[in-house]
This record gives structure tokens, C-alpha cells and sequence, in this order.
């Protein structure tokens, strides 16, 4: 059987992602960033600690790296005219969006397996051979965040038609706004102008319309995810704010459904496994509201 | 019956309000090395990307190799080989890796050397191509035109960038082409050139087809000697003197 068409432009995108120095100084800076060793995490986490490094290499910097190395992919070949070499050849435009989102993906999960790898190394030998079954689980889910962050840094590349404004939407909207301080946004100005008035954070309300808005983003629902794999709580922040979060008399702006809802039971709505729903969702809905245009639109 | 190469019919394209091709008719039948003429901004390469499907209409239709190239671009590459202008290579990937992709992508069993060879650049094949000169990666994407011994070759403005041996090379290439019995169809402002290689020009002047024929039958219509050069031919059709098209408005 022939290999899809798609399959020679996905080739050379993880080609050229793995031969490049990048995505290897980014996996490099992930080890160093997660390695965390705490007293709180190994008192409830035990040896599974060195699982929840690999949350950390996830969150934050991972996404920044991801963005940076996929927003361009598209844009930028207009830009300077290598796209006609794909546009030429016998593949639809759809085509090349799943040859540029599976090449990139691949090209940037094999890097952050290493660097999971090299975590779970460091840890067994540090503090003892963990569950690889969670290992596992834990950065599959990693690399599904990787292959969502891909397609919404290509969906946005593949509909701007400067690069300028492709880094303003990736960076100003998608990472600032629906990634850092998605939080803040999400329990003040959103959650204020539905309920009329905001969440605290450090006494949140027990409504589960707060917490679905906080789980909306790949970000959070990546931490919903991992967090319920880890067994922290119900959360999208990360497991050692969630971990603290739920001591007793502790004192953190953080939201946790365990937390808020207490001993009452939280709505269906908050069950965790739904973060996956929002991770997929988040995976094509973007790339495909954007093959609707890149394949009707002028591409020179 | 074979469809012919190129037919369009009534093929705009409008930006706004400017139009940069009117309702050109076209046709280019198969066997054909066909050059395609015109000032700067007459609408050759928005010809040249709506055929190709880098751009869509604003109206009429447009058959290439008898397939819509727009609703049909897998069935129509296929068979077709390309080399664009204003292009750029994938500077960290080598001469090799740009054919491969091309050879994989069409399911040819073409070898990057081999094509390389046919454009002198086999030396290079394992350079990555951001060291080529402009005149290599002209040659490269010449060779990547060449995968699968296409049906029909669209070259945009091949002759740019190329000293007086890369030159000759194409129309080598250009008649070993056509001689296989490949139809050729290609853009160019260097008018020596196309003189040298083209069975057959049409003129494209401010987004219309001013005048086709061979270029004996364009001396003729435009009243000028048997020995008057292409370029004689050129400046007649689109100056200010233009005798078809625009008067026959």
C-alpha cells in the first residue's frame, strides 16, 4: 500500500526539526526546569515524585518551546515563497496542514520523550523506581498537549498572512492570554461579567461554572488530566499548588475542586477524563476552522 | 480524444477592484512549447498561479491536462511538473531531500541524482541548499519540475537568475522535453530565449491576451519584416501602438 501523500512533507518537517538545535536545547532546559524534588510531593506522591516532573516539564516553558517552533511553519513559507514547492506537488492543501501538524508533532515529541526519559532516570536513581504504567500515562497525555499546541500554532500559521501578526496571535493571545494568565482571566474579568462578581482564589465558590471556564484551555486541561493520573485532586494547576492547596489550614490562591466543593459532591461537568475532551477539541477545531480558509484562500 | 494541455475559458482574476487577468481563453494543445509573453504585471503569473492552483478565479474555468485544477489538484499534479518563480529552497535541506520529497510525493521512481545530473548539479547534491547561488536553485527547482516525466511542464520566468550556461541548459532540457513528447508551457520576459525554444508565444498585455500565433504569423500581423526579432514583434504588441486587443475594444 502506498504511504499517504501527506507523508514525505511530514518526513521533512520532524526531519528537520531533529536536525536542527532547537528542539534538543528545548528538551535540555525541560530537565533542568522540572527537576524539583520536594518534601510536600514525596510525602504524598512517594516515589510516583519523579512522574510529576514530567507534569512540570509540560507546563509553562514546554508550551512556549512548542509555540515557538510551530507558529512560523506555514507563514512563513509564504513569506518567502517555498510554499509553491508544496502547493506544486499532488497533494491538497489539507494534505500539507496534516504533513506540516504529524511532521512538527513528531519532530518535537521524540525530544521531549527524551527528556522524559532522562527525568524518569534521574528520579529512579534519586529516589527509586517509580510506576512506569503512570510514567507512561503521564507523558502520553504530554505528548497529546504537544500535538494540540502543534495544530493551534499551525491553524493560526496557516491564516495569517504576515508573520508579525501570526507571533501577536500565538504569543499576545493564544500563550499570555489562554495559557499564563488564563486563571486570572478566566476567575476575574469572565467569571465577574457571568456571575457578576469574581472568584476568589483564595476562597473559591463552589460553582461548577467556575470550574469548567478554569478548564477550557489545553493548559488547565492538561493539568486536569495529569493531576488525575498523579491522584493530586481535581485541578488544572499544577500538582505541588493543587498538593498544597488541599493541607490542612493552607493558604494559596489556587482553585481545586476538592477544596471548594469540600465534602459535597462536584458536578459531572468537573470529572477529570473530560480534559481529554478539551485537549482533542482543541486539536481540531482550530486546525479545522482553518482548512476551511487555507483551502479556498490565495496562497501567492 | 486527448484533452488539450492548457484550456481556459473566460479565466478572471480580480483583486479588489483592480483586474489582473480579463477573461483570457487560452488553449494549449499537447506536444506544444508554448511561451507565454508580457510586460511586467500583465498577468502571466496570475495566469500561471490560477493553472496551478496557488490561487482561485474570480471567474471562469480552466482545465489542465483535461482536470480542474482547483477541485482536482491531486489527479493534476501529478502529471504536471513545476518550477515557480519567486520561489525559495528549504535552506537546511539538501538538493537530495527537495527531490525526494517531490519523487515520494508523486510515487516516481526518478533517483535525485539522475535528475541532478540533468541540470549539472549532482556535485551539490548533499549541500544543503541555503549555500546554492540563485542560479543553483534554479537549477534544483528545475530538477524538481522534472519528477515523473510530467505531461506537461510549467515553468515561470525559468531563464531568471541564469548566466548564458544555465541559459542554454534549459532549453536543452526544454527540447529533450518536448522531444519525449511533453507539453511546454512557460513564462518569460527575456525574449531572445523564448525565440530560441517556443513552437508557439501568446502576449499577454494589462490582463489580455493581445495576440498568439507562431512568431512568423506575429511578424506578419504586425506588419514587420521576415527578419524582425521577437522583440520588434514585443514592443509592437504592447507599447503604446498596440494594434489588437486594446483598439478592438
Amino acid at each position: 500500500m502506498a504511504l499517504p501523500r501527506w507523508f514525505p512533507i511530514a518526513r521533512n518537517e520532524a526531519y528537520a526539526l531533529l536536525t536542527a538545535k532547537g528542539p534538543w536545547l528545548l528538551a535540555l532546559l525541560l530537565v533542568g526546569w522540572a527537576y524539583r524534588p520536594e518534601y510536600l510531593a514525596w510525602d504524598e506522591l512517594g516515589r510516583n515524585m519523579t512522574v510529576a516532573f514530567v507534569q512540570s516539564a509540560g507546563s509553562v516553558l514546554l508550551p512556549l518551546g512548542v509555540l515557538l517552533l510551530s507558529y512560523r511553519s506555514i507563514v512563513e513559507e509564504r513569506d518567502s515563497g517555498s510554499l509553491k514547492f508544496l502547493l506544486g506537488l499532488p497533494v491538497t492543501r489539507t494534505d500539507i496542514l496534516v504533513g506540516k501538524v504529524l511532521g512538527r508533532s513528531a519532530g518535537l515529541a521524540v525530544p521531549f520523550t527524551v527528556a522524559a526519559v532522562v527525568l524518569g532516570l534521574l528520579g529512579a536513581v534519586r529516589f527509586g523506581l517509580f510506576s512506569p504504567l503512570l510514567f507512561l500515562g503521564v507523558t502520553l497525555v504530554t505528548l497529546l498537549y504537544v500535538l494540540t499546541l502543534v495544530s493551534v500554532a499551525t491553524a493560526v500559521s496557516a491564516v495569517t498572512t504576515s508573520t508579525v501578526r501570526a507571533t501577536a496571535l500565538v504569543f499576545g493571545g493564544f500563550y499570555l492570554l489562554l495559557t499564563v494568565f488564563w486563571q486570572t482571566i478566566a476567575s476575574g474579568p469572565v467569571y465577574g461579567a457571568l456571575t457578576g462578581s469574581a472568584a476568589d482564589p483564595y476562597a473559591a465558590p463552589a460553582d461548577g461554572l467556575l470550574f469548567v471556564l478554569l478548564r477550557l484551555t489545553p493548559e488547565r486541561a492538561y493539568g486536569v488530566v495529569t493531576n488525575w493520573l498523579l491522584g493530586v485532586g481535581n485541578s488544572g494547576a499544577g500538582y505541588s499548588v493543587v498538593l498544597t492547596k488541599l493541607q490542612p489550614e493552607s493558604n494559596v490562591n489556587a482553585f481545586v475542586v476538592d477544596a471548594a466543593f469540600g465534602q459535597t459532591t462536584a458536578p459531572a461537568s468537573l470529572h477529570e477524563a473530560l480534559g481529554l475532551v478539551v485537549l482533542v477539541a482543541w486539536c481540531v477545531v482550530p486546525l479545522a476552522l482553518a482548512r476551511y480558509r487555507f483551502e479556498r484562500g490565495d496562497l501567492a | 480524444m486527448t484533452p488539450p494541455a492548457i484550456e481556459t475559458d473566460g479565466l478572471t482574476k480580480q483583486y479588489g477592484d483592480s483586474t489582473a487577468l480579463s477573461e483570457l481563453d487560452l488553449t494549449v494543445e499537447r506536444g506544444e512549447v508554448y511561451g507565454f509573453l508580457g510586460p511586467n504585471g500583465a498577468g502571466k503569473s496570475t495566469t500561471i498561479n490560477l493553472l496551478l492552483n496557488y490561487i482561485k478565479p474570480t471567474a471562469g474555468t480552466a482545465r489542465v491536462l483535461g482536470h480542474d485544477p482547483w477541485n482536482d489538484v491531486v489527479a493534476c499534479h501529478q502529471r504536471v511538473g513545476i518550477c515557480p518563480d519567486r520561489f525559495d529552497t528549504y535552506d537546511d535541506l539538501s538538493a537530495r531531500r527537495h527531490l525526494e520529497l517531490v519523487i515520494d510525493t508523486k510515487r516516481a521512481d526518478d533517483t535525485p541524482r539522475s535528475l541532478l545530473e540533468r541540470v549539472g548539479l549532482v556535485d551539490a547534491i548533499d549541500k544543503p541548499a541555503g549555500e546554492f547561488s540563485q542560479g543553483m536553485e534554479q537549477r534544483l527547482a528545475l530538477a524538481m519540475s522534472l519528477v515523473g516525466d510530467p505531461d506537461l511542464l510549467v515553468l515561470d520566468e525559468p531563464f531568471t537568475g541564469l548566466d548564458p550556461h544555465g541559459a542554454s541548459l534549459v532549453r536543452a532540457v526544454v527540447d529533450a522535453e518536448s522531444e519525449r513528447g511533453a507539453t511546454v508551457f512557460f513564462s518569460s520576459h527575456v525574449l531572445g530565449q523564448v525565440e530560441l525554444v517556443c513552437d508557439r508565444v501568446g502576449i499577454l498585455h494589462r490582463g489580455r491576451l493581445v495576440a498568439e500565433g507562431s512568431l512568423a504569423e506575429l511578424r506578419d500581423r504586425c506588419g514587420l519584416s521576415a527578419d524582425a526579432t521577437i522583440e520588434a514583434v514585443f514592443m509592437e504588441l504592447t507599447g503604446d501602438s498596440v494594434r489588437m486587443g486594446e483598439v478592438s475594444e
